[in-house]
């Protein structure tokens, strides 16, 4: 494990996003294929989707990554773009390629880029054997039967058990809809499609599903829709083929059954369908491509594929093996291949991002009734093509690299002039502060290897050109990114937010964390329990907390709304459909995380202050609120003002909680602070330099606000 | 007397109430750790689900590589915690105790680096990394989160430095001490308090990373709790109920520190003052 360890000729590396099954499967064929070939050492590697695709970008950029990378085909766009995979074509014979079907070779600019050992991806319709003979055929039998099978058993005015529940926030599990009605989200030249009559009559079926039919929840979220179903509470779901085994393992007795005609368009409800598969790293030298397609070979045979598909009801891409009584005979996989033929394949060009983005917010803000479908549509077109435009913008400049050293050069002379005589006494006075610079040199060099070098290197990405188009050949362009982050107008509402953001949670962070100090610094018995209780929250990994507080804030099943309709008497909070609520989710969760920092600062304070002080008040006949007022808080004041300032830096810059509370943002994109903003809209769409300058943009804003802050406090410690 | 009694029953309930509040996330936590079938959400209030079973547990710790993971993470931890003590205590020291050229600057670019959004390190960071060789490898990681915990504690320990008396060195000074001996024999063992928080936040800052090893880390013989608690989950499916037995397993040592540490964490957290 030491640094720079070059790549062994016989190793290879894969990078995938599958799921811990499929890593079981892999890991077996991989076994298998190392027992055959002792010679060569083949590893796997996990990524979250995001991460592989991110990761594995600004690896091979840098000349590295993994020799291959497993995926679902709609990241081979960018990655040709890009240049960091290799064509397949040059590789394979094309007897070999016959061998596949055609939907397994992933072809784009007439190349071949992608290999994939499985098909699908898709949704279908899944159903409760026991709850439901046969699964609907019609979009008019689907809403009959979801309101025979909707039912309130025990008559106290809440639904128990609903006809169909999905994950219907998400645009990919609304595409069958938009499908069925005769729509699709792109022409034949990759213009978005977006305002669409077809978009229009989806989305209102989707809204009259729960507002008319009442067979949808409420609220429903891939997590409740999953519970639901796994509890035999829903009859019917709309999942992939990677959730199946999971219901069976529930104990469900599941079938599986295309998704529905919408009768009205004589159309099947088409989802989106893709193969997933391998592609090869440009960066792989000549010499072990040989090993590389033995591989690759061995991991597509038909007897593998078979094996794969028996174990995961996945659907294998040689021909060889449909015509196998297994695949002949499986009753899921046979429903299975009939949906990928009603499918509609998922484009793979890089413009599906653009597509994603563009049809979540206005989409999700149909469904929490605050614009109408035909609305929506307008807004969703509106918004693809202008982040169509940002993903393929393409800026250069010759002569801005020669000013911009120029600038520098004569930024760094003026400097120089400028400290030429601290930079004398520092030659004069070096001697004696030896010591000093001794003890701070070394905890100074490691911060700024670490720190402050890349915070130079982004001051130059924010003046560059960076991104889809321009990834290793990026040049500097002036201040572009500057202008458009401040003419988005988007900038200034995110920017709001984060301010209140921001000083809503210090507030009760410091109210409560006072607060209970106070209670907890009295000579009470017990106090160390309640002290250790309540720095729980500091302690647990926020990552599963956030999203276990995102659960308590469910509409119907979650524990906030139960109290407060069961014991509080209040009507239930739609906290996760509209945005105001939503963002007060957020802040609830984050305060909690957030109190026992100040609780334990102001414990600290508390007991430094001197008895004395209290029992001269005493005497005097102080009273309790006097004590506070004039003893207390004047002196926890200078331990808690660089508490707070730190506080208001760390939460101004917050990315974990908003993110995994809101679900990256929901509703619409409404509870957004800068952070989790730019996090999404540049990075999202592979726009690096306007990331760095919206970073750059936040920085600054979080100095100005520090040193007025300081200078304030400054100000009024001078008063007391 | 009455009214004190009063008064303390009032606080008693608040604070039972309020820690109950406190608790429940985290008793939902471990509601979901012993829930069969990987569900994240129930549909009811109750902490102990229908068929509540320790198999997570269980599992966690017979079928996976959990135990390599805890070994690695207590490792880098371990390591990063050291080193982090022994520069932040040198550090902080100098700033406190001299007056030198550079001081000012230097306490404001300790400040200013927790200015810096994650989005903006991000990949300058990687790009570096991979550029100086040091992916995959313990140092590499190491060095990353010495230099992310040690702005705080630098700023922590000046602070801390500045409230022990300036005389007790002149006093060792003049028994004969030289400079290096008055810092380590008398005002190091005065700081302790200090120290303990350092070595916290140290620890903390390394044991529940996740963002930047998984960038570095690919080697799963390396993975950390955080690299390997990940790896439960995937696009769409997870598996929940290793995922919370294992968070909760994560957090007890934690847990333990702070109650063992609890006495220092009051005393020692007092983060000076922003005069720099």
């Amino acid at each position: 494990m030491g640094c720079g360890k070059k790549s062994d000729p016989n190793e290879i590396i894969i990078w995938h996003q599958m799921r811990v099954d499929e890593r079981e499967v892999l890991q077996r064929h991989l076994d298998n294929f190392m027992k055959l070939n002792h010679e060569i050492k083949v590893t796997q590697l996990y990524k979250e989707t995001e991460e592989l695709r991110s990761g594995f970008i600004i690896a091979a950029i840098g000349g590295q990554g993994p020799e291959l990378v497993y995926g679902p085909e709609d990241q081979v766009g960018p990655f040709e773009i890009m240049k960091i995979i290799k064509p397949l074509d040059e590789i394979f014979s094309e007897e070999y390629l016959n061998n596949f079907n055609e939907k397994a070779k992933v072809y784009s600019n007439g190349k071949l880029w992608m290999l994939a050992d499985k098909l699908g991806n898709h949704l279908t319709l899944v159903y409760n054997k026991a709850l439901l003979k046969s699964p609907p055929e019609t979009d008019r039998e689907l809403i009959e039967i979801g309101k025979k099978l909707t039912l309130d058993k025990n008559n106290d005015g809440k639904t128990d058990q609903y006809g169909l529940v999905w994950n219907y926030t998400e645009p990919f599990f609304f595409i069958p809809f938009l499908t069925g009605y005769g729509g699709w989200v792109f022409d034949d030249s990759l213009n978005p499609t977006l305002n669409s009559q077809a978009m229009i009559s989806g989305l209102k079926f989707i809204a009259e599903l729960r507002d008319k039919h009442k067979i949808i929840p409420n609220e429903a979220d891939y997590e409740i829709a999953d519970v639901l179903f796994k509890e035999g509470r829903a009859a019917m779901l709309i999942n992939g083929d990677w959730s199946w085994a999971s219901y069976g393992k529930s104990g469900i007795d599941y079938g599986i059954s295309p998704l529905p005609l919408i009768e009205e368009t004589g159309l099947r409800a088409a989802p989106m369908v893709s193969a997933k598969g391998f592609s090869i790293n440009a960066n792989v030298k000549d010499d072990k491509l040989s090993i590389i397609k033995k591989l690759m070979e061995f991991l597509l045979s038909p007897e593998n594929q078979l094996q794969t598909a028996k174990q995961l009801n996945t659907f294998p891409t040689r021909k060889e093996v449909y015509q196998d009584p297994f695949i002949l005979k499986d009753e899921i996989l046979q429903n299975s291949q009939k949906q990928i033929e009603f499918g509609k394949p998922m484009p793979i060009v890089s413009e599906m991002r653009a597509i994603w983005d563009a049809m979540r917010p206005s989409y999700q803000a149909v469904l929490g009734g605050t614009i109408g479908p035909e609305q929506a549509a307008i807004q969703m077109q509106k918004d693809a093509v202008k982040k169509i435009a940002e993903l393929k913008e393409d800026v250069t400049s010759e002569s801005a690299e020669q000013i911009f050293f120029i600038i520098a050069g004569i930024g760094i002379f003026i400097l120089i002039i400028l400290s030429r005589k601290t930079c004398i006494s520092f030659i004069l006075t070096f001697k004696e502060n030896r010591f000093a610079y001794f003890f701070l040199l070394p905890a100074l060099i490691v911060m700024g290897l670490v720190i402050f070098y890349p915070f130079f290197y982004n001051v130059v990405l924010s003046l560059s050109n960076m991104n889809l188009r321009h990834i290793s050949d990026w040049g500097i362009i002036g201040f572009d990114q500057y202008v458009k982050v401040f003419s988005e107008p988007v900038f200034y509402s995110v920017f709001l937010k984060t301010i209140f953001w921001t000083f809503s949670n210090v507030f009760f962070h410091v109210v409560l964390g006072v607060a209970l100090a106070l209670l907890l610094n009295r000579s009470l018995p017990g106090k160390g329990i309640f002290r250790t209780l309540l720095i729980l929250p500091w302690a647990i990994p926020q990552y599963i907390v956030a999203l276990t507080w995102r659960g308590m804030f469910n509409y119907e099943y979650g524990s906030i709304n139960l109290i407060f309709t069961k014991y509080l008497m209040l009507p239930a909070v739609e906290w996760l459909k509209s945005p105001t609520e939503a963002f007060l989710a957020v802040i609830l969760t984050n305060v909690w995380l957030g109190f026992p920092f100040m609780m334990i600062i102001s414990l600290g304070a508390l007991q430094s202050i001197p008895q004395e002080l209290y029992e001269a008040a005493d005497i005097e006949g102080a009273r309790w609120f006097h004590k506070l007022k004039s003893i207390t808080i004047p002196l926890i004041k200078p331990v808690l003002i660089p508490a707070i300032t730190l506080g208001i830096i760390w939460t101004f810059n917050n990315l974990n909680v908003v993110w995994l509370v809101s679900n990256a943002g929901e509703p619409s994109d409404q509870t957004h602070i800068l952070v989790s903003y730019v996090y999404k809209a540049a990075f999202n769409l592979y726009r690096y330099g306007y990331a760095a300058a919206f970073s750059m943009v936040i920085f600054l804003i979080l100095l100005l606000m520090s040193i007025s802050l300081i200078k304030k406090t400054k100000a009024t410690e001078s008063v007391y | 007397m009455k009214e004190s009694k009063l008064v303390n029953f009032f606080i008693y309930l608040f604070l039972i109430v309020f820690t109950i509040g406190t608790l429940y996330p985290v008793l939902n936590v471990f509601s979901i750790s012993l829930r069969p079938g990987d569900k994240l959400l129930s549909t009811s209030l109750e902490i102990i689900p229908d068929n509540a079973t320790f198999k997570s547990y269980v599992e966690l710790f017979t079928n996976r590589d959990f135990l390599l993971w805890i070994w690695n993470s207590t490792f880098i931890s371990l390591v990063v915690t050291i080193t982090g003590v022994v520069l932040a205590s040198t550090a902080g020291y100098a700033l406190s105790r001299f007056n030198f050229i550079g001081k000012q600057l230097s306490m404001t670019g300790i400040i200013i680096t927790q200015m810096f959004p994650a989005t903006m390190l991000l990949l300058p960071m990687y790009i570096m990394l991979i550029e100086l060789g040091l992916l995959n490898s313990y140092f590499g990681i190491i060095i990353v989160y010495t230099s992310t915990a040690l702005p705080f504690c630098v700023w922590q320990m000046k602070g801390y430095y500045d409230t022990i008396p300036f005389s007790l060195e002149e006093a060792a000074r003049i028994d004969g001490c030289t400079r290096f001996q008055a810092f380590y024999k008398i005002i190091l063992p005065l700081a302790a308090p200090a120290l303990v928080i350092t070595a916290l936040f140290s620890f903390m800052a390394a044991w529940s990373e996740y963002i930047v090893a998984a960038q570095i880390l690919q080697d799963t013989k390396l993975y950390t709790l955080p690299l390997g608690l990940k790896s439960f989950q995937s696009n769409l499916t997870t598996e929940w109920g290793l995922y919370a037995a294992a968070s909760l397993v994560v957090s007890i040592p934690v847990v333990i520190l702070f109650v063992v540490l609890s006495k220092w964490l009051v005393s020692g957290l007092t983060l000076g003052s922003v005069k720099g």
